[in-house]
């Protein structure tokens, strides 16, 4: 006599739409029409303005109420990448993302494991008091701030970037990373310190694998966070250290739209390439997860 | 405690010990500054400033009192607080509405609409504002859109309010989205097709059990979207009008343009203060679902 | 309280058969079990009853007319689901109710009926109580009454009991057993577990692979089982193969003195003895010796180790591990092809 657990195989196989229907019922028209209306309405809201941008980068002359440029070009491309400065600012934006990373990576990945496993007291209160420094508007916080960082010799310095542009991730870095820590089951990691593992290594081969894909998310959103900061890299790297956003502005305020749009799509293309990378991790339910306190 | 909890508190003290110093620190002198503390660490700002208001013992209060009574920050105040309630309506409308479409659709078009949803996410702020105001803008593609297809003239949104509503809803979507979805999942088919089983019609499924067993995911978006809005600076700069602006950009205004970063600082407090409630409401939010969570075991 | 008919029901998931032709009719107030190791079928049928799936053919008839056109809102057939699926966010009595709410009744009956089918099932004090302060039994109660206050025609309940630890299973299975008879209602349900299954239900549909081995009392499955696949299934079985020899059967080469069969048959069979059929006799059986003995309570399980193989005897005498005895069976069931042709008869 068995006591089988039974498998819920049966039930992962049901589709949803369950019962029986003659085929394309008026439900089923208006589901497909739906979904085709949702496509079209997020394909124009979302990628419309992309798109655009995009062929502005290869336009000569466009002009309203042309849907489509009159003539096309690759001038621009030239003008954009052989520009010296442009090529500078991309570089920098690439060291930075990088370097803002680890760090923060550094500081904030063994306190996210502190948060997860150990209890102590005012445990929540660090946790939101992290949160609520983001509540300050970045643009206040910059001004005052550049008083601060004048006093310490940092303005305009490689260091004074990477600490502005830390700013950004440190609570992106705490949480995510803590909830894909507390996720992994405590009897793992009881398991290896049974078999000898110190606690080194028991977090080096059996938490840190297992929280890989919440940390992987965290890693990204901080890279793509030092790429994206413009105000305080602006405040605090002119005139020596510009990055892409940085140069953009200027771009936008005194060149002519096919300039921007060119540089938009490199400015771009590498956060793109991360998208397609990285897309099914950030669809997993590590994000959601990490902004739920316990 | 026993001496690894200590350890680990020590530990998870750093990056705590980093954002008192380079952003607590800072804001407590933000708040002294606008108070009229200008010595000290506020001097190098102090030099900047036009029309300093200065304590000779206690806080003083002239410089919110000029700022309440200005116009044009109560015209930017109130901009600031109708693009914020808008924009996050909308982006809690249009997330819940993508959510549920993911959740209880199936086929390849649930793929095309996961992907595209989170693009945003990965196109910088300087970048999706400009090419949002281009397209648009007056003469931008959806007017030439509306024109070609439609016959009709579309002004266009751009460098309006309700151009800055649409840009901020365009970059808050995938955070929503990626919430609302989450919390979605996690709600367990058993539980919906209990529902079906007893007769309620999709309508009331929704209404009375996906929705309330969601709550706290609508609530951390709402909140965390308000925060982000209200404090915004890049997409009302590129797309807002001259006047009346988001508070962001009027706190940039008056440090740069009119040399006055009393006033600046003064205005990010109080953003500060709003965003700070919103804050309030988060952690609240967030600890009545633990405990009706823990209470009820 | 209706009758319902399942005619030649097809599913196939995943690329396979998961359903099979099957055939099946409940009559009405009876109480049938859908019996089976995981992977039969047995929930996937449960569900296309419920409406949360459709057959890909076939016909099903609820008191003679198709329900198969139905969603699950609009079907009269009501669900246990095997994890309760108690809505966490509502307490006891709003669970209840929300089935009547959807149908707008007016509130004062909506108290009524509740209450008493919460009396029913002996929650009524649990009727402020939220899901999450309750024990799985009651949790289970709350979604029979759930079901119950429906009053629909035909009640399902998937794996009911598996969430149960074993004692408990014991004293819920009883009282819905109870519950049914008492409201009389045509219920199906779904299980692995074969003594589960035997106790309480009117019939039994033992499923295996997308079929049906045989449909029966649980008497008749135990003594007859009609197939090879339900002798095994269904309680312990020695499973042999030999052939008939005079008055018994031989394997590997020993004849086992057995029951006469009304006529020969020829060729090798399959040979299966109930342990309770194996008898111990001081001679004119086949010789062998103890080698293991299990401790049943009022009875023991021993193993025989002799010619023809190992063999499990139930008896109440106390025979120690080592002693030599002799056996004999006194009822076998022969096999060709899986399917039962001779049930010996009981002779000595």
């Amino acid at each position: 006599m068995s006591t089988l657990r039974v498998s819920n195989d049966e039930q992962a196989l049901t589709p949803r739409r369950a019962y029986s229907s003659r085929p394309l019922s008026t439900t089923q028209v208006v589901r497909w029409i739906i979904s085709c209306v949702i496509i079209l309405a997020l394909v124009l809201f979302i990628l419309g303005p992309l798109v655009i941008l995009f062929l502005w980068a290869f336009a000569d002359a466009w002009f309203y109420p042309a849907l489509l440029p009159h003539t096309w070009t690759f001038s621009w491309w030239q003008q954009i990448l052989l520009n010296g400065d442009i090529g500078h600012s991309i570089l920098l934006s690439f060291i930075f993302a990088p370097v803002v990373t680890l760090v923060s990576a550094a500081i904030c990945l063994p306190a996210a494991y502190a948060f997860a496993r150990f209890k102590f007291p005012g445990q929540r209160a660090f946790m939101v008091s992290l949160f609520a420094t983001n509540a300050f508007p970045k643009m206040g916080l910059y001004i005052v701030m550049a008083g601060l960082l004048y006093t310490f010799g940092l303005m305009d310095t490689f260091w004074g970037v990477v600490l502005v542009q830390l700013l950004n991730t440190v609570v992106v870095m705490t949480w995510i990373p803590s909830a894909a820590f507390a996720a992994v089951p405590r009897e793992l990691e009881d398991a290896a310190r049974d078999a000898g593992a110190g606690l080194w290594t028991t977090f080096w081969r059996v938490t840190l694998p297992l929280a890989r894909s919440g940390i992987m998310v965290a890693l990204i959103l901080s890279f793509l966070a030092s790429l994206d900061e413009a105000q305080g890299t602006f405040l605090v790297g002119s005139p020596d250290y510009i990055t892409m956003p940085t140069q953009m502005y200027t771009l936008v305020t005194s060149y002519p739209q096919q300039a921007a749009a060119v540089f938009s799509i490199v400015l771009s293309i590498p956060s793109f390439v991360l998208l397609l990378l990285v897309r099914k991790y950030i669809l997993g339910g590590t994000l959601a997860a990490g902004f739920r306190l316990r | 405690m026993r001496k690894s909890n200590v350890i680990a508190m020590l530990v998870a003290l750093i990056p705590i010990v980093f954002i008192a110093i380079f952003v607590g620190i800072p804001i407590l002198m933000a708040i002294a500054f606008s108070l009229g503390y200008t010595g000290g660490p506020n001097t190098t700002v102090a030099l900047l400033d036009q029309n300093l208001q200065v304590t000779q013992s206690g806080p003083i209060f002239s410089v919110y009192s000029h700022l309440i009574s200005d116009l044009s920050f109560q015209k930017d105040f109130w901009s600031t607080i109708w693009v914020t309630a808008l924009s996050v309506v909308l982006v809690l409308l249009i997330g819940w509405g993508l959510a549920l479409y993911m959740r209880f659709t199936r086929g390849w078009l649930v793929n095309i609409v996961s992907s595209l949803y989170i693009v945003p996410l990965f196109i910088p702020v300087v970048i999706a504002s400009y090419a949002l105001v281009t397209f648009w803008n007056t003469n931008g593609f959806m007017s030439a859109l509306i024109e070609n297809v439609l016959h009709l003239h579309f002004a266009g949104i751009g460098y309006t309010s309700f151009g800055v509503v649409v840009g901020q809803v365009w970059t808050n979507i995938p955070f929503a989205v990626l919430m609302l979805a989450s919390g979605l999942q996690a709600v367990p088919d058993p539980l919906i097709e209990a529902a079906r089983d007893t007769g309620a019609s999709q309508l009331t499924i929704l209404r009375r059990i996906i929705v309330p067993l969601n709550t706290l995911p609508t609530m951390i978006v709402g909140t965390f979207t308000g925060i982000g809005v209200l404090g915004s600076f890049t997409v009302p700069d590129l797309m807002g009008p001259t006047a009346p602006t988001m508070l962001g950009v009027s706190m940039s205004r008056y440090y740069q343009s009119f040399n006055e970063p009393q006033l600046s600082t003064a205005v990010a407090v109080i953003v500060f203060l709003l965003a700070a409630g919103l804050g309030a409401l988060y952690v609240w939010a967030n600890i009545r679902s633990n405990r009706k969570a823990g209470a009820t075991q | 309280m209706a009758k319902l008919v399942l005619e030649g029901i097809v599913k196939h998931l995943g690329g396979r058969p998961v359903v099979n032709d099957l055939h099946l009719d409940v009559k009405s107030g009876e109480m049938i079990c859908l019996l089976g190791a995981s992977g039969c079928g047995k929930t996937t049928t449960l569900r296309m009853i419920g409406g949360f799936l459709a057959p890909d053919a076939g016909r099903m008839l609820l008191d003679d007319v198709s329900i198969l056109h139905l969603p699950p809102e609009k079907r009269p057939t009501a669900m246990v689901f095997q994890q309760y699926a108690l809505w966490p966010h509502m307490d006891v009595f709003h669970n209840v109710a929300f089935g009547l709410q959807v149908r707008r009744v007016a509130k004062q009956e909506i108290r009524r009926r509740v209450q008493e089918v919460l009396k029913l099932v002996r929650l009524e004090q649990f009727a402020r109580s939220y899901p999450a302060q309750m024990s799985g039994g009651q949790q289970q109660r709350v979604a029979l009454a759930r079901a119950l206050v429906l009053e629909p025609k035909l009640l399902l309940l998937d794996e009911p009991l598996s969430n149960l630890d074993s004692k408990l299973r014991i004293q819920v299975r009883e009282e819905i057993q109870e519950i049914q008879r008492r409201v009389g209602i045509t219920a199906i349900f779904v299980t692995h577990d074969q003594e589960e299954a035997l106790s309480i239900s009117d019939r039994v549909a033992v499923l295996s692979e997308g079929k049906l081995e045989q449909y029966a009392t649980p008497d008749v499955l135990y003594r007859d089982p009609a197939t090879l696949y339900v002798a095994s299934f269904i309680g312990t079985m020695n499973l042999l193969r030999g052939s008939v020899q005079g008055q018994g059967v031989a394997i590997e080469g020993t004849v086992v003195p057995c029951a006469q069969f009304p006529a020969p048959i020829d060729g090798t069979l399959d040979i299966a003895v109930r342990p309770e059929d194996v008898r111990i006799v001081d001679d004119g059986g086949v010789p062998a010796h103890v080698i293991q003995r299990i401790p049943r309570g009022h009875y023991q399980e021993l193993v025989l180790s002799a010619q023809p193989g190992n063999i499990r005897a139930f008896v109440s005498n106390d025979i120690r591990v080592g002693e030599q005895v002799q056996f004999l069976f006194q009822r076998a069931l022969l096999y060709r092809d899986e399917k039962l042709v001779r049930a010996g008869v009981a002779v000595s």
